[in-house]
């Protein structure tokens, strides 16, 4: 899953990559790390005040405060005031309350605002880097992971810094001043109920750490059993032309079963567990309950002391079991870190120092061009040489896996060609020494399978030409022979296209595609297979549109039909990475040859009707 | 598609649907009731242990009870972990059984629907139906009832143990209860719906990161980096914008419930401690008030979550409910279920053997969803081995034969015969048993080679498979896999190239051995050598089968013993290929079309 190859060190430890990320949101993150600790501290002064309530004022006892209080309350006329206007009592509590509303209020603020920086500082840089990492990249890595590591990863560590790390600390802090509290309250005691949280807290921690495979094990199975629903349903007519609803089912239903039941087995491990700690963390408030009875009424402590620590044994419940569960958690947020790391290790594009942007509308040249991809199939391009001169019209032909579309690629500098395997050039300049961007920009590429963003018709078309006008949309739309189709649209130009709009069809896209390229009028054209998705009637009207508003352009068209290229000016005839023949349609013809071949085969139909 | 979340609103929230498939469950459905009201209880009396301490061996000075005390402690708990484990764990097994009969249910109602319905709906639409929705209403049945209970339980214990032990003061605490709920609910409802908005931008975020990883060949290409951020920032800010304003109210709503508690908690210490210095009361029923006043905010959170929760789950209850009440329009009458059995309990001993004479007699028809009738007192005889080709533009309706023939649509008017018997006669599946059909774009189904050919024909031998795939030349799609048959084919067959994955298909429909072929021609651009050796393997599939061809490409039809032009839905011309071309009609300047640029060129 994790070839984690060709990485730089930019951020050599997952600490540097996050101290990166939080960058401007640290100071939200300490305060609300700060405000947290002062809800802990705000929660535990209740118990205090009930038990100085019960003891010194109900009971006419003593109760143990800090000097500053005890001179306080002297001052006003001492405990028997306060049993006259018990409401003080409650103004204090009141007080408390709103102190700590405001600190809670500070602390949820803070950690929010903290968290939404911190994810959106993520979030953007992430992408601008992928945006500029090598096409070779994309081509390595799923996308699925990929967006897998954006997503879920990325809310994995806002979850972690966010959620996690502050409630580690409070649950720290809170732990830290109860046992303090209860310490000074009754020492035994307070012995006894802190013997029980090393145990509750890593029987939590092995638990969940065992526990976390099974969930995505289930995870998993879920995937599993949501794929065949998916197959069932996109493979409706399948399904239904073979009569094989019965087997469907089944086979369903059997998954289904299995998934169930590892849920439920799930379910009782999950039982267990709750209901084991439940008995832990009740004998543990029961001990304490028994043996502060004892103390009490051998008079050890006052039952102010008992109410008070009664209530921190029951303030510890809750985060000592949580601790455990956050342990276990901060290993999966150090994968997902990792994780991150990975893309934002693997190193951006870059042009050469002095890279240039030399004029585009001369000759390209080829020169002795080997190439191959990294995953070992071997040579794709082998020794190829050959120019385009400028403002012609050029064809390549050749059979899926011949390296036509690689050539195209190097060419655009999808692909990076090794100083050793040749050179092309353009103007005499090689383009590894011009700009990545401005060779991009300058040549107008239209894909095989054109890629359409989620906006409307008209923005994607002027997507690469942002000051576009409408007049300029319009055109381009009718030499790619889509303006028709788009009338047809009820909305026009502003038909929302892709995901949540229409689905246009495959010539549709094509035709989106080379309006897309046209509004740019790019000095080097390419089809690359661009026309495969219309009829033939249209294919031939974007043609002699297209070369009437070529003008200058260098045309370089890729195709398996051959009435798109016979018009070219020149034509290359590619077999599996080499230049197995070139020249005009004629002579192509008269050369019986792989294209004499193709040509049969295409024409079958034609020589048959002579006959 | 659906990205707007929305609700509706059903009486009893949509529950009384749901009683056919939770009816089975009624009893562990009480058990978990009664368990779960045990627990509650057992759970509001705890406060209680505390108030004898004080009152008894505190206020006496006494330990004469400490036995009995630590026994009815200790017995006190493990009854309520004893009920909350069995209320617990039934709740989880409720739940997925729940979950899973509802899959169960949809999948197996969706394998009876016609095409009309798939038409209509998108996959992810129907997918979303069998997975997520069952998901939401298992877990609404179960942990909704039970958080009902607890929470309800709780606070109602709670209320009666404090009116029985102090009714004054219980008062007191009872006045501040509407306010709390009041207050609950106002942030609740807040809360839901800015979480709804940033679930859309969030997943607005996740395609923008699908768009721009899938999308980087074309965005390197035309160099639009920039314009791609910007939109993202965009997106991102707003998220951020939203996240603070809901961090924000939900900051309120935490600090009020803090609030809230604290004034509880005052009105407790002051009233209440008069009452003990009164001698009204006793210290430990004050410290029985107090656990009280802090506790008892939770539930009724709880509570107001359960019941926006079972106000959102309606949406999924309807949509699970409709799908379920879509009633198929094209079903098997009563007499041929009898007769031929149903989809999943076929009759097999009494289906007739198909022999492939295909009649449409005086048909018209119109597609449910459409507002035109596309085939108007249309008569065709297709007998059997005869080989119908349908040609026509892209989006002309080619389809509708094909659909009308295979029963996946039924004529508005007329019949369809097979074998001179109209196909209503007779079972769908003992029709589809009889039909190869072979897609446009082919659908293999995660598996093995193997798996894939024999779906039409379970019980096919490795040698059957062998020569299906000779037959059609595919045997070399097997050289290039390691492990030959057993080679997995990844989902929906995406480890194979298209042309391929087209072979494959043949060699399957081919194996089935029907009677009654169906091709559609693919479009997609597959090179000339493969087109070729499919354009071959068509010829050896359709030999002594009635077989119906869709076709993009005119080369492929002339040899067609009747082609049927289509334009516009409707069938225009139809003769064989010789004539059509006398007539100089439609097939004419579509045929000559194709070759036009050539011919100029050969003149």
């Amino acid at each position: 899953m994790t070839e984690e190859k060709k990485t730089n060190d930019r951020f050599a430890t997952k600490r540097q990559l996050v101290w990166f990320f939080l960058d401007g949101c640290k100071k939200y993150f300490l305060a609300s790390v700060f405000f947290a600790g002062c809800v802990s501290l705000l929660d535990l002064i209740n118990p205090r005040i009930i038990g100085y309530t019960v003891d010194a004022v109900l009971n006419d006892g003593t109760y143990e405060l800090p000097a500053v209080l005890e001179r306080w309350i002297a001052s006003i006329g001492g405990p028997a005031v306060i049993r006259e206007n018990l409401w003080w009592i409650a103004l204090i509590v009141i007080s408390v309350g709103i102190a700590g509303a405001l600190c809670r209020f500070m602390w949820r603020f803070c950690n929010t605002k903290a968290a939404e920086s911190l994810v959106q500082r993520m979030r953007n840089t992430l992408f601008e880097h992928i945006l500029h990492l090598p096409y070779a990249w994309h081509s390595e890595n799923h996308t699925g992971d990929i967006i897998q590591r954006c997503t879920s990863d990325v809310d994995t560590v806002k979850m972690f810094l966010s959620e996690q790390l502050t409630s580690l600390v409070r649950i720290s802090v809170l732990i830290v001043l109860a046992l303090y509290f209860m310490f000074q309250i009754h020492v035994r005691l307070a012995f006894l109920s802190l013997a029980f949280i090393p145990i509750i807290i890593s029987y939590s921690y092995i638990f969940h750490r065992k526990i976390s495979g099974a969930f995505r094990h289930a995870d998993e199975e879920e995937g599993r059993l949501s794929a065949i629903a998916q197959e069932n349903l996109t493979g409706v007519r399948v399904v239904r032309a073979f009569g094989r609803e019965s087997y469907e089912r089944e086979r369903f239903e059997k998954k289904n079963t299995e998934y169930t039941n590892m849920w439920v087995r799930l379910m009782r491990i999950l039982s267990t567990f709750w209901a084991t700690s439940d008995i832990f963390s009740g004998l543990q408030i029961m001990t304490v309950t028994a043996v502060g009875a004892v103390f009490t009424v051998h008079g050890e402590m006052s039952a102010g002391d008992y109410i008070a620590f009664i209530s921190y044994n029951a303030m510890l419940t809750w985060p000592v079991r949580m601790l455990g569960r956050v342990i276990s958690n901060l290993s999966r947020a150090g994968i997902s870190i990792e994780r991150i790391r990975y893309i934002m290790n693997s190193p951006a594009e870059s042009d050469r120092p002095g890279a240039v942007e030399a004029p585009m509308d001369k000759d390209i040249v080829f020169d002795h061009v080997t190439y191959q991809y990294d995953n070992g199939s071997g040579d794709i391009l082998k020794d190829v040489s050959f120019t385009v001169p400028a403002g012609t019209t050029f064809g390549i032909l050749g059979g899926t896996g011949s390296g036509k579309s690689t050539l195209m690629y190097l060419m655009d500098r999808l692909y990076d060609l090794p100083e050793e395997n040749g050179t092309i050039t353009i103007g005499g300049v090689d383009i590894r020494n011009m700009k990545a961007d401005w060779v991009r920009s300058q040549i107008g590429m239209v894909l095989q399978e054109p890629y359409l963003f989620s906006r409307t018709l008209s923005e994607n078309i002027r997507i690469a030409a942002q000051d576009a006008g409408m007049p300029e949309i319009r055109n381009a739309a009718r030499i790619a022979s889509l303006d028709e189709s788009i009338e047809r649209f009820q909305d026009g130009y502003e038909t929302y296209v892709g995901e949540r709009g229409v689905t246009l069809s495959g010539g549709q896209k094509q035709r989106t595609a080379i309006a897309q390229m046209l509004i740019r009028k790019p000095p080097i054209m390419v089809f690359d297979d661009s026309l495969s998705a219309v009829d033939a009637e249209t294919d031939a009207k974007i043609r002699a549109a297209i070369h009437e508003n070529s003008g200058e352009s260098t045309v370089i068209l890729i195709a398996h039909r051959l009435t798109t290229l016979m018009h070219a000016d020149h034509i290359i005839v590619l077999d599996r990475g080499k230049i197995a023949e070139e020249g005009t349609h004629e002579e192509l013809l008269k050369g019986n040859g792989i294209y004499r071949r193709i040509y049969d085969l295409q024409t079958m139909q034609e020589n048959r009707e002579e006959e | 598609m659906d990205k707007k979340e929305k609700t509706v609103s059903l009486p009893w929230f949509g529950i009384p649907r749901l009683f056919p498939y939770i009816k089975k469950y009624r009893k562990k459905l009480i058990l978990m009731a009664v368990l779960g009201i045990g627990a509650s209880l057992l759970d509001s009396i705890m406060p209680l242990f505390n108030r004898y301490v004080l009152d008894h061996f505190v206020a006496e000075n006494t330990l004469d009870t400490l036995g009995v005390f630590i026994s009815l402690y200790i017995a006190a708990i493990l009854i309520k972990v004893a009920c909350d484990f069995t209320s617990t764990y039934t709740g989880g097994k409720v739940e997925m059984s729940v979950n899973r009969d509802l899959r169960n249910a949809s999948f197996r109602h969706l394998q009876t629907l016609s095409f009309s319905y798939f038409n209509q709906n998108n996959v992810g639409y129907i997918h979303a139906r069998v997975m997520s929705d069952t998901g939401r209403i298992g877990e609404m049945v179960s942990w909704g009832m039970m958080d009902i209970i607890w929470n309800g339980a709780y606070l109602l214990c709670v209320i009666l143990v404090m009116i029985s032990v102090n009714a004054r003061l219980a008062m007191y605490v009872l006045v501040l209860l509407p306010a709390a709920v009041a207050l609950i609910s106002f942030f609740q409802k807040k809360l839901i719906r800015y979480n709804r908005r940033i679930r859309e931008i969030n997943s607005t975020i996740t395609s923008d990161f699908n768009e721009g990883i899938t999308g980087a060949r074309s965005i390197k290409t035309m160099v639009i980096e920039d314009t791609i951020r910007n939109d993202f920032e965009k997106d991102t800010g707003e998220m951020f914008a939203t996240s603070v304003k809901t961090g924000r109210v939900s900051a309120l709503f935490s600090s009020s419930i803090t609030l809230m508690s604290a004034l509880v908690l005052a009105v407790v210490m002051w009233r209440g401690g008069n009452l003990t210095m009164e001698n009204v009361m006793r210290i430990g029923t004050l410290s029985v008030f107090m656990s009280y006043a802090l506790g008892m905010i939770e539930p009724i959170q709880g509570l107001i979550q359960t019941m926006s929760n079972l106000i959102a789950i309606q949406v999924n209850i309807e949509r699970f409910t409709n799908l379920m009440n879509t009633v198929s329009d094209v079903a098997d009458r009563p007499d041929v279920i009898e007769k031929y059995g149903d989809t999943f309990h076929p009759k097999k001993e009494n289906w007739e053997p198909l022999i492939g004479d295909v009649e449409f007699k005086d048909v018209s028809f119109m597609y449910p969803d459409g507002n035109e009738m596309v085939l108007e007192h249309f008569d065709l005889k297709v007998p059997h081995g005869t080989n119908a080709a349908i040609v026509g533009e892209t989006g002309a309706g080619k389809s509708t034969l094909v659909n009308l023939v295979c029963r996946f649509f039924e004529p508005t008017d007329g019949q369809v015969l097979i074998d001179g018997i109209d196909a209503r006669e007779r079972s769908q599946l003992w029709l589809h048993s009889n039909i190869g059909y072979v897609l446009q774009t082919p659908h293999l189904f995660s598996g093995t080679v193997r798996d894939n050919l024999r779906y039409g024909k379970p019980d096919a031998t490795d040698e059957e498979i062998m020569e299906a795939l000779k037959l059609v030349s595919a045997d070399f799609v097997l050289d290039k896999m390691d492990k030959g048959l057993d080679s997995e084919v990844g989902e929906g067959g995406d480890m194979l190239s298209t042309g391929e994955k087209q072979l494959l298909s043949f060699a399957r429909a081919i194996l089935a051995d029907p009677r009654i072929l169906v091709l559609d021609e693919a479009t997609s651009s597959i090179d000339t050598v493969t087109e070729k050796a499919i354009q071959d393997a068509i010829k050896k599939v359709i030999k002594g089968r009635t077989s119906f061809m869709i076709a993009h490409r005119l080369s492929t039809v002339v040899d067609a013993d009747i082609i049927l032009v289509v334009r516009d839905g409707k069938i225009i011309e139809r003769g064989k290929h010789n004539e059509l071309m006398k007539k100089h009609g439609y097939y004419y300047s579509l045929y000559t079309r194709q070759f036009e640029n050539m011919a100029a060129d050969l003149v």
